[in-house]
Parts: structure tokens; sequence; C-alpha cells
């Protein structure tokens, strides 16, 4: 039984080699195998802050983070609560406004899955996710 | 023909491949919805913090795969133990790596059916693997029982 087990896994766990080392060798030459690819809208802290008013803040943080502190003047919108907190958001927004999403840090998500369901699902144009999120907001003295 | 010689519906057969499908199918699916982004998998994985980007952008590549021939697997029930095996690990390490992200104040997109899953919370992430572990459980549990319908009279 133990060595049909074994066998079955192996089976398995090597069949899935074959089309992955396909798919990787089609994506070999893409940048992205030796480092994450970056975003093309994201800004820069001290770029944000040259924008001054004309930026709406998200936080897609989790409720507890944003609770315990956030930009000043961000709107919370995140997937646990989409539905109820858009609204919110959109009733903030204006064409002339740009959006920054932030979350965590700079290895965070969270912040570029917002985006793109504000960019692709509501429409927004200029939505930008700040590099380095709420932690490198934090250092630079706010 | 009394009631003992009248063949038996197997029930328990019926739920059991009942659970293969289902559990094959949301393997099949989740493998199916990261295999045409792995690069966004891999940010997904990346967002962890477990293993450094080029391993998980080679889990990306890879990982999907294994699910959708799991889910193959148990559909069909071909290699079916060890595809029980592989998925129970699978979604062991998917719970484990989830809880320990979020204990760590990571906020994790999970990433489990890729883009598709974004409107999904995480507890109801964590719920639905919970349900799937719960039935490769039973399947493992019950893998020895006769996989076809008893013709025979029952004998008492």
């Amino acid at each position: 039984m133990r060595a049909i087990l074994i066998r079955q896994v192996l089976w398995l766990v090597g069949l899935a080699f074959l089309p992955a080392i396909g798919q990787a060798l089609y994506y070999r030459g893409d940048a992205a195998w030796q480092q994450p690819p970056t975003d093309a809208a994201q800004v820069s802290v001290a770029q944000a802050r040259s924008w001054d008013a004309a930026v709406l803040w998200i936080d897609a943080r989790p409720d507890e983070q944003f609770t315990t502190a956030h930009v000043p003047g961000a709107i919370q919108l995140n997937e646990d609560a989409w539905d109820k907190l858009l609204p919110k958001v959109l009733a903030a927004w204006s064409t002339e406004r740009k959006v920054i999403v932030y979350c965590s840090r700079q290895t965070c998500n969270l912040s570029h899955e917002v985006a793109e369901r504000l960019r692709k699902e509501d429409g927004l144009k200029n939505v930008y996710v700040l590099q380095g999120g709420w932690e490198e907001w934090q250092k630079s003295g706010q | 023909m009394n009631e003992d010689d009248r063949p038996r519906f197997a029930w328990g057969f019926l739920v059991r491949r009942g659970l293969a499908v289902l559990a094959g199918a949301v393997f099949l699916y989740a493998g199916s919805t990261k295999v045409t982004d792995p690069l966004h998998f891999a940010s997904d994985i990346s967002n962890y913090q477990i293993v450094s980007w080029s391993i998980g952008v080679r889990l990306a590549f890879y990982l999907p795969w294994l699910e959708i021939l799991c889910g193959l697997a148990l559909i069909f029930h071909r290699l079916f133990t060890g595809a029980v095996v592989i998925t129970s690990a699978l979604m062991l390490v998917f719970i484990g790596v989830t809880v320990a992200a979020k204990a760590r104040g990571i906020d994790v997109a999970c990433g489990c059916f890729g883009s598709v899953s974004s409107s999904l919370t995480l507890t109801w992430h964590l719920v639905l693997n919970g349900c799937i572990l719960a039935a490769l459980v039973i399947l493992w549990l019950t893998r020895d029982r006769a996989p076809v319908v008893s013709r025979f009279p029952a004998v008492r």
C-alpha cells in the first residue's frame, strides 16, 4: 500500500514538471524571473506630498490597522468590506483628484489589488500605489 | 425476491465520488486560474514573505500544474490516493502560511484562485479551504471502501 502511494505521489509530482518547464521556457526572457515586476503607476512618498490636496488617499489595510493610525484624510477601502466602503470613496472622488492607495509596506499587495479594482471595475483614472506603503509614510516623518 | 436479495444502492460510494469530484473541480479551477498568469501568482507567493522571489516564481510555474493534475486525478479516480495526499498537504501548507502571515501582521491577498479570488475575504478562503481539507480527510479515511455499487445480495 505504501509503495503504491509513494509511486502515485511521484508520478503526479513528476508529471506536473513537464508543462511547468514548458511554460517556464516560454517565459524565460521575462525580466520578472529575476525581480518582481514593478507597477508603473507607483508614486514615492515625496511625490505624493508634492501633489498635496489634489490627492484622495485610500487605505487598503485591515480595519484594526486603519483604526490605529492612517494618513490624514485617508478613506478606508479594503476587500473585506468593498461594497460597504466603496460609496464613500466614490463620493469623495472627482476627475481632478489623484487617487493613491497604500497598504502596510512595500511587499504587501493589497494596495495593488484595490488599485486594480478601482481602475477596472469602477473606471477611475489616475490611480496610484504608494511605494513602501504606510511604513514608508511613517519613516518620512508623519 | 425478498428484501435481502435486492441490490443495495451504495449511498456511501455516491457521497465519496461526489466529494472527490467536488474537491477535484476546486483544484482544477484553482490551478487553471493561476496557470494563465504565473507572474501574478508569484507576486502573491512573494507577499507571504516566506520564500525569496526567485523561489516564489518557480513555485508559481509549478504549483498550478500540480493542482490541475491532482484535480483531474481526483475527478477521474486515477492515481487517486496520491492525489489525495498531495492536495491535503497543499491545503495544510496553505492554511498554515496564511495563519502565520496573519499572526505576523502581513496583509496578504490570498491568490488561491488567481485574480478571481480578490473579492473573497481571507476568512472565507480559510473556511473554504477547511471544507476542502475535511472532504480530503474523508476521502483518505474511506479510500479502501469498494469503489463500485454492490450488485450482490447482502449477507447477514
